[in-house]
């Protein structure tokens, strides 16, 4: 009794431990796994915990687990969208990538560690998948926000490539102990894993789906507790009908987190929580399995591996498979470099040792090397790497917050959290106004710290929370009315001349040099700065215009604190010299009332928007006279 | 300035094949070549400027439009080319939105009224509506052709 006491309290230091370490990870950027790793390191029997684990057995079996808990939590976060927008490139990296990856990392390894070939194609297997723990939590909370399909393609390659690896692995652990031939026997095992997989995932799946739906439970606490079995049970039945196990799991949480069951929400943040529990648990395990001593031993060879993996063996990799997708250099380049490895390596380097392989001590070691290098290398510089790829893109603005109607019966409604924009449709109407489809009503409306009971002749105002209820199928209807307007918004700010859009970072003397313009002040400090000492200190708002030289620069997006994101750069008619230009002007102040040109006037002014049709076309002919007669001249313009 | 004194009809491609934004860039400059318009061992360069113009800011103005230009030494008077694409590229406009409608310009480096002319020139015509709806719906190079000459004849009212 006294030692499980004893590994009871252990166990939950380390956990305090590693959810402590998390914290760190945060400051210093390094890839939460790491600390992990790290602490697992320094509680193993080489470290200062000196706990002596060395159950290569109980290890494989705790990480298969966590493992699958991960995949299956993965599988709930994954829309089929981004599945259905990026199955064909992540299919191939998932497949033939890592069978890529797998060869060139092999050939190499079994040259540089000097063993048969069969071996080191074994240790290129066991590193040839990426990590979905790394990469989910590196792409989904580290901050790091790329292109959507660029990241879907990432998240859901490495939620599907484990299979790959596994098979390969176990494939080539079974060629080396004679118990298949390579060929037909290998081939056919590849594809039983995969199709059984596939069938058990879905099958699984759908039935989960239908079981959640219909079982009426009495405690809202067992919903997520029947998800995991269904997960777990579908990894059991693939794994024992001879199909990928990891790979059916994924597919079940992809399943049902796409379906609506009852209790959503609680079983994704359930599965959050297991999939974080089986992450520490995974890699302080693993790092307490390790010997740094060992380690030590073959950097040189590992480091060597390493290099070949990242810089050869992955692009490689990603060139051949992506190249008829339609991804920039510097996407392949990021592709590349988003290899992440984690803890399937590491459980699969635990095979061979249970297998008896030659070298499988050295394998280990040098797999376990390599996942280090990796996942500190890479996965603390990808924020970096994705800033000087230019891939970063702004945070997609918040969606409307789903809150959950918490019930044990599936309902068909939701209710949702609006946020009213200041240029969203409903702000500033009645609500009796507002052209809401049926089945929705309005809960309440919460401006500031104070709940308001809505009625037909309550006012939106910008800036409130409206609550409304409604049913799914008129969700879109109603994000229309409330959600900002994204795309129109932009539309409705383009002025009669056309823009150009400048980021607010450049500097002023790479737009001048551009078009060898003349703007005046110091040309070494960026446009936003330039554009904020123009219109004299005062806070830039939105649509603000600033003339000078041939252009007019108009702030389009301003950040909270006040820096210009983005401007809006127009080319202004030539002045007097050119005779052209001058007889053109009147054409233009005309646009309004000229009939041959009614249809461009209506186009850039909404005819929703008459507040506007009214008063702005007047400042800017005052502003283009104004600008030709050589006036470089700021002016302020509200534009709402 | 008319369209018809920098837009190289030969050039002008009505079916675009590509679907990324540096694709298109190299279409378009790939058009010019083939009209003779630029030397081919300059393509590249050219490639590249336009791109690096491009982090300045996307060239794609909204509502479907695009005008990727730079300057360059390649060429020893403005060139131009229109492209239209029937699924429309990611162009990052701002707007979101991706892009069918695509002018091309390459202008030299000694001549900078030029530059700004010809894309004071585009942005004056492509507020029509019209003129963009007919160019974004034309099919082949001819009906493009014909836009613009009827664009340089006032006849969408520009």
């Amino acid at each position: 009794m006294f030692l499980l006491d004893t590994t009871i309290l252990a166990a939950s230091s380390l956990l305090l431990l590693g959810i402590a370490s998390s914290k760190f990870s945060a400051r210093l950027g390094m890839p939460v796994l790491v600390m992990f790793l790290g602490l697992g390191m320094l509680a193993g029997s080489e470290g200062l915990g000196g706990i002596a684990f060395e159950d290569y057995s109980f290890a494989y079996g705790i990480g298969t687990l966590a493992l699958a808990l991960i995949l299956f939590s993965g599988g709930l976060g994954t829309p089929y969208k981004a599945v259905r927008a990026t199955w064909k490139p992540a299919g191939l990296l998932a497949t033939v990538g890592v069978l890529i990856t797998a060869v060139v990392t092999g050939v190499a390894a079994s040259y540089i560690l000097e063993i048969s070939l069969a071996q080191g194609l074994l240790l290129g297997s066991i590193v040839g998948s990426t990590d979905a723990a790394a990469v989910f939590s590196i792409l989904r909370s580290g901050g790091v926000h790329i292109r959507r399909r660029l990241a879907d393609t990432l998240e859901v390659e490495s939620g599907s490539n484990d299979p790959m690896a596994i098979f390969m692995t176990v494939g080539l652990i079974e060629v080396l102990t004679g118990n298949v031939t390579p060929g037909i026997g290998l081939a056919g095992l590849f594809f039983n894993q995969m199709l059984v997989g596939l069938a058990v995932g879905i099958g699984i799946g759908l039935a989960s789906v239908w079981v959640l739906k219909h079982i009426h439970l009495g405690a809202a606490g067992l919903y997520p507790v029947l998800a995991t079995a269904c997960g777990l049970f579908s990894y059991g039945l693939a794994a024992d009908l001879g199909g990928s196990g990891f790979l059916a799991t994924y597919l079940t949480g992809m399943v049902i987190g796409n379906h609506r069951v009852v209790f959503h929400r609680g079983i994704v943040l359930f599965h959050d929580a297991a999939a974080w529990l089986g992450q520490i648990v995974m890699f302080i395990m693993l790092g307490m399995l390790s010997f740094p001593s060992r380690l030590l031993d073959v950097f040189v060879p590992g480091l060597a591996i390493a290099v070949v993996l990242v810089f050869v063996a992955r692009p490689l990799a990603v060139v051949l498979n992506v190249f008829p997708f339609r991804f920039s250099f510097r996407e392949q380049v990021f592709l590349s470099w988003v290899g992440l490895k984690g803890a399937v390596p590491i459980t699969l380097a635990t095979f061979p040792l249970l297998a008896g392989i030659p070298s499988a001590s050295l394998i280990f070691d040098v797999v376990f090397f390599v996942v280090l290098v990796s996942a500190i290398v890479q996965g603390w510089s990808l924020p970096w790497v994705a800033r000087r790829l230019r891939l970063e893109t702004a945070p997609t603005r918040q969606a409307p917050v789903t809150l959950e109607i918490s019930s044990l019966h599936d309902i068909e409604g939701d209710i949702v959290d609006y946020y009213v924009a200041p240029e969203a449709r409903a702000a500033g109407k009645l609500v009796k106004e507002l052209a809401l489809p049926e089945d929705v009503v309005i809960a309440l409306i919460v401006r500031e710290h104070q709940i308001r009971m809505p009625k037909g002749s309550s006012r939106i105002e910008a800036e409130d929370h409206v609550v409304v209820v409604l049913r799914p199928g008129v969700r879109p209807l109603v994000d229309r009315v409330f959600a900002p307007r994204a795309m129109e918004g932009v539309e409705k700010e383009l002025p009669r001349a056309v823009e150009f859009p400048l980021r607010g970072n450049i500097s002023v003397r790479e737009l001048e040099e551009f078009y060898q313009l003349s703007l005046g002040g110091d040309a070494s400090i960026t446009l936003d700065k330039w554009f904020r000492e123009r219109v004299g200190g005062s806070r830039v708002s939105k649509g603000m215009t600033v003339n000078c030289d041939r252009v007019r620069l108009r702030a389009v997006e301003v950040a909270a604190n006040g820096h210009i994101q983005y401007l809006g750069m127009t080319i202004l008619p030539e002045g007097a010299p050119d005779d052209e230009a001058v007889r053109e002007l009147p054409t233009e102040s005309l646009v309004g009332t000229d009939p041959a040109t009614g249809e461009a006037a209506s186009m850039s002014v909404p005819a929703s928007d008459s507040a506007e049709s009214a008063g702005s076309p007047v400042v800017d002919e005052d502003r283009i006279a104004r600008s030709v007669a050589g006036d470089r001249s700021v002016q302020r313009e509200q534009e709402s | 300035m008319k369209f018809s004194d920098f837009i190289c009809a030969k050039a002008i491609r009505a079916q675009l094949s590509s679907d990324s934004k540096q694709d298109v860039i190299n279409e378009l400059v790939e058009s010019l070549l083939e009209a003779g318009e630029i030397n081919a061992d300059e393509k590249d360069d050219i490639i590249a400027a336009i791109m690096k113009r491009e982090e300045l800011g996307s060239t794609g103005i909204g509502r479907g439009v695009a005008v990727p230009h730079t300057k360059h030494a390649g060429v020893d008077k403005l060139v131009g080319t229109v492209g239209v694409s029937v699924d429309g590229v990611d162009f990052n406009s701002l707007d979101g939105e991706k892009v069918q409608l695509f002018f091309l310009l390459i202008s030299p480096p000694d001549r900078p009224g030029d530059h700004l002319r010809a894309l004071e020139n585009i942005s004056k015509q492509l507020r029509g509506e019209t003129f963009c709806r007919f160019l974004k719906q034309s099919r082949t190079a001819e009906d493009i052709h014909q836009l613009l000459e009827e664009a340089d004849n006032n006849q969408f009212g520009g």
